[in-house]
């Protein structure tokens, strides 16, 4: 019971990362007064430009750092149109989604011939890390030792993430642009300049969450994304906007998506409705959500 | 952006406000060209094929047409929606559980002629509100964020309709995995041999006749489009606020819905599998570059039809994949809400 209860927690984990990356870079953006929905358009674009430049350089390495170069130009785009031709945020951003989706497709029929599955078996697997502090204590050690690189990236980086927005003067102005833009006006800031890096960090954390779903599959699947660009959205409301909430929010999905794999081997559910899982999940959480804060309004 | 406070003042406004269009519409074409050049090792072919493909003959003309059947109806419903205010992402569900719902009623009451086919369409449009209606209530109660509940409620119900579609209700007979086919009875007219358009298209005429209508003419619309330009206003107005967080949602679902059970009797016949995937968006930004009018919806639905025509030709004779159509599109999407752009000769603007 427990060891299940511990491989389930355990892929939970691995599952999250991309999840919490993504909300990570889509919390900037949030903050910032933008609903970023290019989220998944983002990791899209991560996800597809990480693995070819990793098969194109023969180095892992390179192909992360060119696949957020390429990620973080599409989100400039994003933002250039967005903030300085004055366009619907909610509108660009699909057109991002829209964008990566079919770029991604007519670069791969282009630079391999093939519009469905490009797998790439000679690239290695994203290197695990072995943390000896940790091997000490049994239970623990099989949930967070040994995880790829980018997982525990991804903590460091979500402590960066909440000291960069709570301890320092660039994250106290960015959450202005959201909550209050004349304040920054009023002090001679530009509110457009703080929401445009805030795209730009969108790009990098998105980048990073596609290329973990490619590298660690060794392929590139038309729309590999398939949704958790949303699901990074909803993380971010359900983590009520804090750092440390997507974490959480992050790992709930995350076990609701481990949970609906063990389910598929351990019942008979007919696939389709296996993944609807992630998508009730989701609902549930959001109607939840918004109940919860609509009664606290309510008494305030 | 559901702010639409054009001010009529000027006498040559209409011609003058055309130029921002005219921007983004001659950004697309220039952006075909490109990646043409880009991508094709005969840019000739697939540009002649692109442009010229969709208008060459009788039988690419009516399939264009044919394609903005489909449109037409969701451009509707998302004007409808945005209109009052409301949001709707579900389109890509709300299409393909519409005309699976017509599907499978068409196939019940296959003996009931004409009445059946009314019923079976009007059920798909049942199915789409619903489904729309759903997010448009929880907004109503909780406040919850309807683009949300729309986008993951429109892939819950995809899943499902594939399950159905794949599973228990695919029919045996053939390699395609698709449900029955209707009765020959239920289908519309071709109405341009050998093409694949349909007398559907009169249908989806009549739809933006009808929704023009309801929105300038009916109290109904009026409060809808109050509501919409300003719920605190219509509130204080005494308009019940509660009903139009709702109603717009609801019409919008089943303008989806009918949408999708009009291109089963036009096109389909048969719910094959994912057969709308893209039909839910591309109504979106039909609807966007229609600006939410619904008689604009027409002639931008033929716009993007021709785009995907145009992409599909290029593919079918050159060397390109169907997939530019998305990027050219995207590019659309970009700037179809630019207000610098739209505001191009109608004001000095500065970037």
């Amino acid at each position: 019971m427990s060891a299940v209860v511990i491989l389930l927690f355990r892929s939970s984990i691995a599952i999250m990362t991309p999840l919490l990356l993504a909300a990570m870079g889509g919390l900037f953006t949030e903050l910032s007064g933008m609903l970023n929905i290019a989220l998944e358009g983002l990791m899209l674009m991560g996800a597809f430009s990480s693995i070819v430049f990793t098969y194109a350089t023969g180095n892992m390495l390179y192909g992360i750092v060119l696949g957020i170069v390429s990620t973080v130009l599409l989100a400039a785009l994003l933002g250039v149109i967005t903030l300085y031709l004055k366009s619907n945020v909610f509108i660009t951003g699909l057109a991002t989604n829209l964008f990566a989706s079919g770029l991604t497709v007519v670069l791969s029929f282009k630079l391999f011939n093939n519009k469905g599955v490009v797998v790439f078996p000679e690239l290695g697997n994203l290197p695990q890390v072995d943390i000896p502090l940790l091997r000490v204590i049994p239970g623990i050690s099989t949930l967070l030792n040994g995880h790829h690189l980018l997982v525990y990236v991804s903590w460091i980086l979500l402590a960066c993430c909440a000291w960069l927005l709570y301890r320092t003067p660039f994250g106290f102005r960015l959450r202005a642009a959201g909550l209050h833009e004349e304040t920054l006006v009023s002090l001679g800031l530009s509110p457009a300049r703080y929401r445009f890096i805030a795209f730009l960090i969108s790009g990098f954390t998105c980048a990073l969450a596609g290329a973990i779903l490619t590298l660690n599959l060794g392929a590139f699947v038309p729309n590999i994304t398939s949704g958790k660009g949303w699901i990074a959205l909803v993380v971010i409301f359900l983590g009520r906007k804090r750092p440390f909430g997507l974490l959480f929010a992050a790992f709930i999905f995350g076990f609701a998506d481990a949970f609906s794999n063990y389910a598929q081997g351990a019942w008979d559910i007919p696939a389709d409705f296996i993944l609807t899982i992630p998508y009730v999940f989701t609902l549930i959480a959001m109607i939840m959500l918004s109940i919860y804060t609509s009664r606290k309004s309510r008494f305030e | 952006m559901v702010n639409r406070s054009d001010k009529i003042h000027t006498h040559p406004y209409m011609l003058r406000s055309a130029i921002g269009p005219l921007v983004i519409f001659s950004l697309a074409l220039v952006s075909i060209i490109i990646l043409s050049l880009l991508l094709s090792k005969t840019p000739g072919r697939t540009l002649h094929y692109f442009f010229l493909g969709p208008v060459q003959s009788t039988y690419y003309f009516g399939n264009m047409l044919n394609t903005a059947i489909p449109l037409i109806f969701g451009g509707l419903g998302i004007s409808l929606a945005m209109r009052g205010g409301s949001f709707n992402l579900g389109g890509e569900g709300q299409i393909y559980a519409g005309a699976f719902v017509t599907t499978m009623s068409a196939l019940t009451f296959s003996t009931w002629g004409i009445v059946g086919a009314i019923f079976s369409l009007i059920l798909g449009a049942v199915i789409g509100g619903l489904l729309s209606g759903f997010s448009g209530f929880l907004r109503m109660k909780w406040n919850t964020n309807e683009l949300i509940t729309t986008f993951l409620v429109s892939n819950m119900v995809i899943l499902v309709v594939n399950y159905f579609v794949a599973g228990p209700l695919k029919n045996p007979e053939t390699n395609l995995i698709a449900t029955k086919k209707i009765p020959e009875s239920f289908q519309f007219s071709r109405i341009l041999e050998p093409s694949n358009l349909s007398s559907g298209l009169y249908l989806a005429l009549i739809a933006v006749v009808l929704v023009q209508l309801y929105l300038y003419k009916t109290k109904s619309g009026y409060e809808l489009r109050m509501f919409g330009l300003n719920a605190m206003f219509a509130r204080y107005g005494g308009i019940q606020a509660g009903w139009y967080q709702v109603w717009p949602m609801v019409l919008s679902g089943a303008l989806y819905g009918l949408g999708g059970g009009m291109v089963i009797f036009g096109t389909y016949f048969a719910t094959v599998k994912e057969f709308s995937a893209g039909m839910g968006w591309n109504g979106l930004a039909v609807a966007l570059i229609a600006r939410f009018q619904p008689v604009a919806v027409i002639p931008a639905a033929l716009f993007f039809a021709y785009i995907e025509s145009g992409a599909r030709n290029a593919m079918l004779h050159s060397d390109v994949t169907f997939e530019i159509a998305s990027i050219v599109q995207a590019l659309v999407f970009f700037l179809v809400t630019s207000s610098v752009l739209q505001q191009l000769g109608t004001k000095r603007v500065r970037l």
